[in-house]
């Protein structure tokens, strides 16, 4: 329950400048987008004719709908990859490291690579990836194999890879907070009431964890869903997914269609979260 | 003694239990036996290993050394799931995302009883907690009494051998207490179940415990029946912690016809001896209860000088607070119903009967 009981002009006034900001940067240029995807005609101009003609031409070619196929069960896959590591992780974290300043420097060490930007990151596995790189040199090294292994670089494996580094974290961050909120004195009580430590984490335990669960299950589907730069670095323009279509269009000047295959993508975004937010209430996130 | 019945008579017994973290020592070799159906009081200032030693009981904790036997079966390194316990804790620790009746049903459900029986049975004692109203509630829509009344109900479903229960009314409003306590007691009675109860009131422990554990830096002072523990304190500790002891220290002098001299800085007094007699020079110390000793002119053989500080009235008696002439905090408690004497500020004397001193190990 809010303690805010009278909420003052002044407060208002406070939203502004991010209001304006939000705005301006999002809300008008998605709202321009979302017109331009309704485009008819030939001339690209605002006195355009609107029309579904865009939506019937991007739905009625097979290669497309595929595509936006392939793009979710991306995402799928991710989802499982990343949420099973990222709630080990954050159980490894939370339950077994009893040193705190262990567990702060494990965490650190988790997170740190997370300050560069992910486009960097994305092509930092390139040198590991490749048929010369890291994992393949290591791999003959040891005898594990003969010949380098292609899949890894260029190849959507790769791609799989790259990604499970880079959003692993978004897995697991949310659990361990949930992780962490959860009094010991719980797993005490269930195991007084003779449930065995299995029976305790699937009763007890995974139950209270699951809004973290899904926030990070949300956070993982909606950056792979949005994610052009690792399919196009480790992917090497071999494959496509929604993300790199809207560029492929842009690049290629077809600004309408760009705007559809934008205006789908924020759609199935958008679907995603609602789906997660009828599963759990975040707004109830804490309030416990 | 043959060691056989004894011990099937026994719900619990610790033998030398001690446990270890890093180099603080929590629980010192504690010795302990619950009778069955016994209502025992761990009883101890905060830190004193009586929280620890309920959870070694419990399995919370493992024992670094000694035994841990319940209902005359060893269980030492067993976990909590294989013990006949249930324990309710301090904050009552109930499941936030169950409601109170799946809350209450959870035990038999481990237990693997059938459905049909765990919904009887939590019924029942949903009636029995006069909880039943709430039985679709979830925790945090519950009153801190409710709260206590789940968490009870949810431990004594599976009617374990034992109960422990870690300050199990401390979270609970000053006012609900006492009724709380005089419920659990009754229950405890009726249902025969051995309840092992931590606090750190006396009041609570010296009102339901049949058998009191009085704790101090992980070791047992004294333990034994509330009149033993109240009438006859047997360390200064014990003395000082009780409500409503005087506790004098000095030298011991040559004992005669099983009575002390001992010398102190406010003056001689005799305390009757317990045992062998302390060697003559050593220190020692007694006690005297509040309520034995007399004020005003009188032909006692033990008397002291000292100045009235504060005056508490609790109803049923009347609590005088004095200061010694060598600065000695003593007590003086006077029946509620009669005039008062003395006011802050007022000089006179105390005195006691011998045997109404109690000598301190």
């Amino acid at each position: 329950m809010s303690t805010i009981r009278h909420r003052s002009a002044a407060a208002f006034w406070l939203a502004v400048p991010a209001g304006t900001w939000m705005l301006a940067a999002v809300v008008v240029p998605t709202l321009l987008i979302v017109w331009v995807s309704f485009w008819g005609g030939r001339a690209f101009s605002a006195s355009s004719p609107l029309t579904f003609d865009n939506y019937a031409r991007f739905f009625a070619n097979a290669a497309y709908l595929r595509l936006i196929g392939q793009t979710f069960l991306q995402a799928a896959t991710l989802m499982l990859i990343c949420g099973t590591l990222g709630y080990c992780i954050a159980y490894f974290l939370v339950c077994k490291v009893r040193d705190a300043r262990w567990r702060t420097a494990l965490f650190l060490a988790f997170i740190i690579p997370f300050w560069t930007s992910t486009l960097i990151r994305a092509i930092a596995w390139v040198p590991f990836l490749g048929t010369n790189g890291v994992i393949n040199q290591a791999l003959m090294a040891t005898g594990l194999t003969e010949r380098p292994i292609e899949v890894f670089l260029y190849s959507m494996t790769g791609v799989t890879m790259a990604q499970v580094s880079l959003y692993t974290m978004l897995a697991a961050g949310p659990v361990v907070y949930m992780l962490a909120s959860i009094p010991p004195a719980l797993r005490e009580a269930a195991m007084t009431l003779k449930a065995a430590p299995v029976t305790v984490f699937r009763r007890i335990v995974f139950p209270l964890t699951l809004p973290g669960v899904v926030i990070g299950q949300v956070l993982v589907f909606l950056n792979v869903m949005a994610d052009f730069a690792t399919v196009a670095t480790i992917g090497g323009n071999k494959f496509a997914l929604l993300g790199n279509l809207v560029l492929n269009f842009y690049e290629g000047s077809q600004l309408r269609f760009a705007a559809v295959a934008a205006v789908l993508l924020m759609g199935c975004m958008l679907a995603g979260v609602v789906l997660a937010l009828r599963v759990v209430d975040i707004r109830r996130l804490g309030a416990r | 003694m043959p060691e056989g019945p004894m011990i099937a008579q026994l719900d619990l017994e610790l033998r030398g239990v001690r446990k270890r973290y890093g180099s603080f020592l929590a629980v010192d070799g504690v010795s302990l036996k619950v009778e069955k159906g016994q209502f025992v009081c761990l009883l101890g200032p905060s830190g004193c290993g009586k929280t620890t030693t309920l959870r070694c009981v419990a399995g919370l904790e493992e024992p670094d050394e000694g035994d841990i036997l319940i209902g005359g079966r060893q269980v030492t390194g067993d976990p909590p799931w294989k013990r006949d316990i249930a324990m309710m804790f301090q904050d009552f620790a109930l499941f936030p995302h169950m409601s109170v009746a799946k809350q209450v049903g959870f035990g038999l459900e481990m237990l693997k009883k059938p459905r049909a029986e765990i919904g009887k049975r939590v019924a029942e004692v949903l009636a029995a907690f006069e909880i039943a109203h709430l039985a679709e509630r979830r925790p945090a829509q519950l009153s801190g009494g409710q709260k206590q009344r789940v968490a009870l109900a949810r431990a004594m479903i599976t009617e374990p051998r034992i109960l422990l229960l870690d300050e199990p009314i401390g979270a609970l409003d000053y006012a609900l207490r006492e009724a709380v306590m005089l419920e659990l007691k009754a229950l405890q009675q009726r249902t025969g179940i051995s309840f092992i109860w931590v606090t750190h009131d006396q009041n609570e422990a010296f009102s339901l415990g049949d058998h009191v554990v009085v704790m101090n830096h992980a070791r047992i002072e004294q333990q034994g029946p509330p009149e033993d523990l109240l009438s006859r304190p047997r360390t200064a500790f014990v003395a000082g912690f009780i409500q409503g002891n005087n506790v004098l220290r000095g030298k011991a002098g040559a004992a005669e016809a099983g009575v002390l001299p001992v010398e102190t800085a406010d003056g001689r007094f005799h305390v009757p001896i317990i045992g062998a007699a302390p060697a003559p020079g050593s220190e020692v110390s007694f006690s005297v209860r509040a309520e034995r000793i007399e004020e005003g002119e009188n032909d006692l053989p033990n008397r002291i000088a000292a100045r009235c500080t504060t005056v508490e009235y609790f109803g049923a008696f009347r609590r005088h607070v004095l200061s010694s002439g060598s600065g000695v905090t003593l007590k003086w408690d006077q029946f509620g119903a009669l005039p008062p004497r003395l006011r802050a500020g007022t000089e006179t004397t105390l005195g006691w009967r011998t045997e109404d001193s109690v000598l301190h190990a």
